[in-house]
């Protein structure tokens, strides 16, 4: 029998004050794969992506993570998994009163995933990985937009997630910051990382991606491999909004 | 001015007094603003009604009445209170109102997108409030909560019309006596002296809230956006 997909939702449908955000959406990811979620603005990828980790509470549809179905209305249910579903803003979030290694700290303490002890040893790790262990008693107003993300993203590893939901995580920086960002995304990948990336990069996604999704007016309108989608896509939809971007 | 050195010391008990009722009402009212406050922006309706209901009933009845209406109701409910226990209660039900008004601006100025990320770690809402949003919270709200320690000290001075003799009411004592014993009143010299005691107290406070506020928006930080508070009398 094949390993149940990290996350899986059926039948997504969210509605914002009379527009349909999401039409019924059917996505799943499996374990280790890079999915790129591409589409216009207010196509639906940021509310898709939220959905995965409750977030945004779904107004009907299935999740289910680890093949386990999410209550979606329940937010102990949700609070339980988003231990295991890491999350990056495009606004990083970092929290400005709270040192770098505080930032990373925090979650695993409160949430009893580690001993402070141990949190401030993967802390430590972790700011060796993302190249800023000179950082770990900076504030985040201390740092750049690029170094700000990078310490997102080892706020959210320090989860030990399974899965890594990215929500347009270079949308906000400057050109020159941009790439360290995507370089670590890139070597998260390589370690084998779940990833889901809501992203404009589409240099990025096809360099990174397993499978490529195009959403449109709240539906899949089209899924492959960066290959498949971005040289022969089927659906004139996307075509078009390729044509547009690319 | 000898007649002012001849009372300095029931002067100075006086403001003692009023110190102390300041200082315990602020006590109180800063844990009736946090309640009520955190009532103001919570997830449920019926917390953010009731909130909404105990703040304006408290700031748009004059505090006079407020303090009148506890002094003399409570007995009627089988709660006689001491004039000192009637102006705590008071002052901290006015103050809790205005409180919450600043401690719901200093909640709104975190930015929404710090509760979400915490959300997203997995941390339970109380944890959020504890470790994200009140840390944050607290610096837009120190300088009005200054200034409204300036307001409570003024507002102590009502606290003599239900029989608490703190400074103010020790002014009307002595212009009493005086008055009563030498044929004159000192009501002038006294009450000009109660007014330039109060005006320094009381200017030393705004004066520490405006440079508190400065020094936040140096840092780059929000002060709470919240109504002047109301001391209707």
């Amino acid at each position: 029998m094949s390993e149940a997909p990290v996350i899986r939702v059926r039948g997504l449908v969210k509605t914002f004050q009379g527009v349909r955000a999401l039409d019924g959406v059917d996505f799943e990811v499996a374990h280790g794969e890079v999915v790129v979620v591409i589409g216009q603005s207010g196509s639906g990828k940021s509310t898709l992506i939220r959905c995965l980790n409750g977030l945004v509470e779904p107004d009907a549809g299935e999740v289910l993570v680890g093949g386990e179905a999410v209550d979606t209305h329940s937010q102990a249910d949700w609070r339980r998994l988003r231990q295991r579903i890491g999350m990056v803003f495009q606004d990083y979030a970092l929290f400005p009163h709270l040192t770098v290694t505080r930032n990373i700290t925090l979650a695993p303490v409160r949430t009893g995933r580690a001993t402070q002890a141990e949190a401030e040893e993967l802390a430590r790790q972790l700011l060796e990985r993302v190249r800023l262990p000179e950082k770990a008693a900076a504030y985040p107003a201390e740092l750049s937009g690029g170094q700000q993300q990078r310490v997102a993203i080892a706020r959210a590893l320090a989860m030990r997630p399974d899965a890594m939901l990215f929500d347009e995580p270079t949308s906000a920086l400057d050109p020159e910051t941009i790439q360290e960002v995507l370089d670590l995304m890139r070597e998260l990948a390589r370690d084998g990382m779940t990833m889901v990336i809501v992203s404009h990069e589409m240099g990025f996604a096809r360099e990174v991606a397993d499978r490529v999704v195009f959403i449109d007016r709240g539906r899949v309108v089209e899924t492959g491999t960066p290959d498949a989608i971005f040289r022969n896509a089927r659906e004139a939809r996307t075509r078009d909004f390729l044509a547009k971007i690319l | 001015m000898q007649l002012l050195l001849d009372n300095s010391w029931i002067l100075l008990s006086g403001l003692r007094q009023t110190f102390q009722l300041a200082v315990v009402t602020l006590a109180c009212v800063t844990v009736v603003s946090v309640l009520i406050g955190m009532l103001s922006v919570a997830r449920y309706r019926w917390a953010r009604i009731v909130a909404i209901c105990y703040v304006e009933f408290f700031r748009d009845i004059p505090l006079l009445v407020n303090m009148l209406f506890v002094y003399f109701g409570a007995p009627l409910l089988g709660l006689p209170l001491s004039p000192y226990g009637a102006a705590l209660i008071s002052l901290t039900l006015w103050g809790g109102a205005n409180g919450a008004e600043i401690v719901r601006g200093g909640i709104n100025a975190v930015p929404r997108h710090q509760t979400v990320s915490a959300v997203a770690l997995g941390l339970k809402p109380w944890e959020i409030f504890r470790y994200i949003v009140l840390p944050q919270a607290l610096l837009p709200i120190l300088p009005p909560f200054t200034g409204l320690f300036a307001n409570l000290v003024q507002a102590t001075t009502l606290a003599s019309l239900v029989g608490v003799t703190e400074f103010f009411r020790i002014g009307g004592i002595i212009v009493e006596r005086t008055t009563l014993q030498e044929g004159h009143s000192p009501a002038f010299l006294v009450y000009g002296f109660v007014l330039v005691v109060y005006f320094v107290i009381c200017s030393l406070l705004t004066a520490l809230s405006r440079r508190l506020e400065r020094n936040l928006q140096r840092r780059g930080g929000r002060v709470a956006q919240v109504a002047t508070p109301r001391e209707s009398v």
